[in-house]
């Protein structure tokens, strides 16, 4: 039972992280019709800047909030060499979003070298149902919701979610209202940025993470955001969750080496489920 | 390019292969080896995107999955002739077997399907006791082809050049028949193809497996090479430098991806030779080898979309074009439709080359 409880907080921390880094995966989508194959490198980005700015002797929320900075700047970067350049295809964006994270490695291994790096987060840990917790995990989940809460305000309530929600419905009549498309996209990169730098911030304390942590972390963010049907980022929560858990489970109960195994299979499954239900309206919506 | 042209180009180009497995000295005929591996996986991985219109980021697991099934054969007392011919027929079945439910994506879900398939195959050859692990599969004896035993790297570069020869003239028959034309039909609109009487679904998974066919004999000569192979030699970023390859050189061109992975093997090669002399750091070589891919990716897609062979192919019709004015305006005669071009190219694909 304690095993059982230690496994399910670990796995929803880690669920927590594969859901912000899929909601940014989705925001990106949904704008710019793009997946952005360097959505795991912002979370990398941010977590090894969050160590050096803590190195350099920055307090523990500054060195945090400009790490994420740095990634959503990273972002706007990423977004700009991808959809910067007009009559770019989606399927262009995507191979250049891969060239923008393999430059990220050099970039990546030129400052911070190629060892795994970690920080310490919050130290210390509470004993919840007998099982020892540390702190770090019990700060993950609310800040999670706490920013998917914002999201939801910020799609809600402001002009500019609600411009980017046009543009992500149809660029078309977006552009004739007088949205600017490219620079809604920009903002969805910067966005996708904050949302991946928060994960990465979050999670580098409690596992080190090196410059190619960046796959899993990418592929585990996309498999949540395909689990939410890359529409809206608050289902990409409860993607996370499950495949956090089921991975968390999978590693505690069987072997640690066939979690990550396991949720691709997963993924494909669901994939190839979806495509077959919805072959012709697909068809027509590629073409 | 007529046909008979495009023979000359190919012998010529072969026969320059195999002088310069001749000429070359040992320590330039191992970056020769991989070099001509290298192109093998990028003609497959070009035709596949220029021509199927599929992105796969897991064509690294078709070779190593070639080199694993040449090595476990050879280390279970099978010949190693065996293997080497076992090598590419295993890649394609596998390749046919994953492709029917993976080819009904398309887009960043194949994409992310063959990062998957990538990633999982890394997972069970490390996992496996079979495939030795972690560790890797050790002892892999030379290959024996008809009584001699291949021991030196040259006759390893023969071998190799060999390979990419065969590769190549695959390629280049299947798009100059029947199947190369369903295919470019296939690459501009799949729905217009289909409705011509183009078996799409059928092309499209054929494609997949004869591109993972090419892959897999470059890791069977690859396992004999080297002798040994471990999870480590088959990282994602093997799938990725294929991709970039391809890009560079002009999608869905054979020739494009043999000029392309000589440009970038020999970029990086040199680069990582610069960047392992004295007073470099040592992260210099990767640091230097990543950013060399990725720029060349970047501005393949962006600024080059025909690659290195679209650009040869404008110069060229610059050229022609003032030849043109300078004999008074008269224009060039288009090449006539018969039996062996029965529809022009450009007719079929406008954008025959490109991504989309």
């Amino acid at each position: 039972m304690n095993a059982f409880l230690s496994y399910l907080i670990h796995g929803i921390s880690l669920g927590c992280g594969f859901a912000l880094i899929a909601s940014g995966i989705i925001i990106i989508y949904r704008v710019t019709r793009v997946v952005n194959l360097a959505q795991g490198m912002f979370a990398v980005v941010a977590g090894f800047s969050a160590a050096s700015l803590l190195d350099i002797g920055l307090p523990h929320v500054l060195a945090e909030s400009a790490a994420i900075g740095v990634s959503s700047a990273v972002a706007v970067f990423t977004g700009y060499v991808a959809v910067g350049k007009r009559g770019t295809t989606p399927q262009q964006s995507l191979i250049v979003t891969l060239g923008v994270g393999i430059f990220g490695y050099a970039v990546e291994v030129l400052i911070w070298g190629d060892q795994p790096r970690s920080f310490a987060g919050l130290a210390g840990s509470y004993e919840l149902f007998g099982v020892d917790v540390p702190k770090q995990y019990l700060l993950i989940a609310p800040i999670t919701l706490l920013v998917f809460a914002l999201l939801e305000l910020f799609f809600e309530r402001t002009y500019a979610g609600k411009a980017m929600t046009a543009c992500a419905s149809n660029p078309y009549a977006a552009a004739l209202q007088g949205i600017g498309v490219v620079r809604m996209s920009l903002y969805g990169f910067g966005l996708g940025g904050a949302l991946g730098g928060v994960a990465g911030v979050l999670l580098t304390p409690l596992h080190p993470i090196s410059y190619d942590s960046d796959v899993s972390l990418f592929v585990n963010g996309f498999a949540a955001a395909i689990l939410a049907g890359l529409k809206r980022p608050v289902l990409a929560l409860a993607g996370g969750l499950l495949l956090g858990v089921a991975e968390s489970m999978v590693a505690g109960y069987s072997k640690a080496s066939y979690q990550s195994a396991l949720a691709l299979l997963l993924t494909l499954a669901i994939l190839i489920v979806q495509a077959t239900r919805r072959e012709t309206l697909h068809a027509v919506e590629e073409s | 390019m007529s046909f008979d042209s495009r023979s000359a180009t190919i012998v010529a180009l072969a026969a320059a292969a195999v002088l310069a497995a001749a000429l070359l000295d040992e320590s330039a005929l191992s970056v020769y080896v991989l070099l001509t591996l290298t192109a093998s996986v990028t003609v497959g991985v070009s035709l596949l995107m220029g021509h199927a219109g599929q992105v796969s980021l897991g064509h690294g697991a078709f070779y190593a999955c070639g080199a694993y099934a040449a090595g476990l054969l050879s280390t279970h007392g099978f010949p190693t002739w065996l293997g080497l011919l076992i090598a590419p027929l295993a890649s394609a079945a596998v390749a046919t077997i994953v492709g029917v439910p993976l080819l009904i994506l398309r887009g960043h879900h194949l994409a992310f399907a063959t990062l998957a398939l990538h990633l999982i195959f890394l997972s069970l050859i490390s996992e496996l006791s079979i495939t030795g692990g972690d560790v890797g599969l050790q002892g892999i004896p030379r290959l024996s082809l008809a009584g001699i035993t291949l021991t030196s790297v040259r006759s390893y570069a023969y071998l190799s050049c060999t390979a990419l020869l065969l590769v190549v003239v695959v390629a280049q028959n299947i798009l100059s028949s029947r199947p190369g034309r369903a295919l470019r039909a296939l690459s501009s609109s799949e729905v217009a193809a289909a409705s011509s009487g183009v078996a799409v679904g059928y092309y499209k998974l054929a494609m997949f497996a004869l591109s993972a066919g090419f892959a897999g004999l470059a890791g069977g000569v690859y396992a004999f090479y080297m002798g040994y192979l471990a999870p480590g030699s088959f990282p994602v970023m093997l799938s990725i430098e294929y991709i970039v390859m391809a890009a560079v050189g002009g999608l869905g061109k054979v020739s494009g991806a043999v000029v392309g992975s000589a440009v970038v093997f020999l970029l990086v090669h040199g680069l990582s030779r610069v960047a392992t002399l004295s007073g470099m750091p040592s992260t210099a070589p990767i640091i230097l080898s990543y950013a060399v891919y990725a720029v060349l990716l970047v501005s393949a897609v962006l600024v080059l979309p025909g690659g290195l062979m679209g650009l040869a192919a404008r110069a060229a019709a610059r050229v022609r074009a003032r030849a043109r004015y300078k004999n008074g305006g008269q224009a060039e005669t288009p090449p006539a439709v018969g039996p062996d071009n029965p529809v022009a190219p450009e007719q079929v694909a406008p954008k025959h080359g490109s991504f989309s």
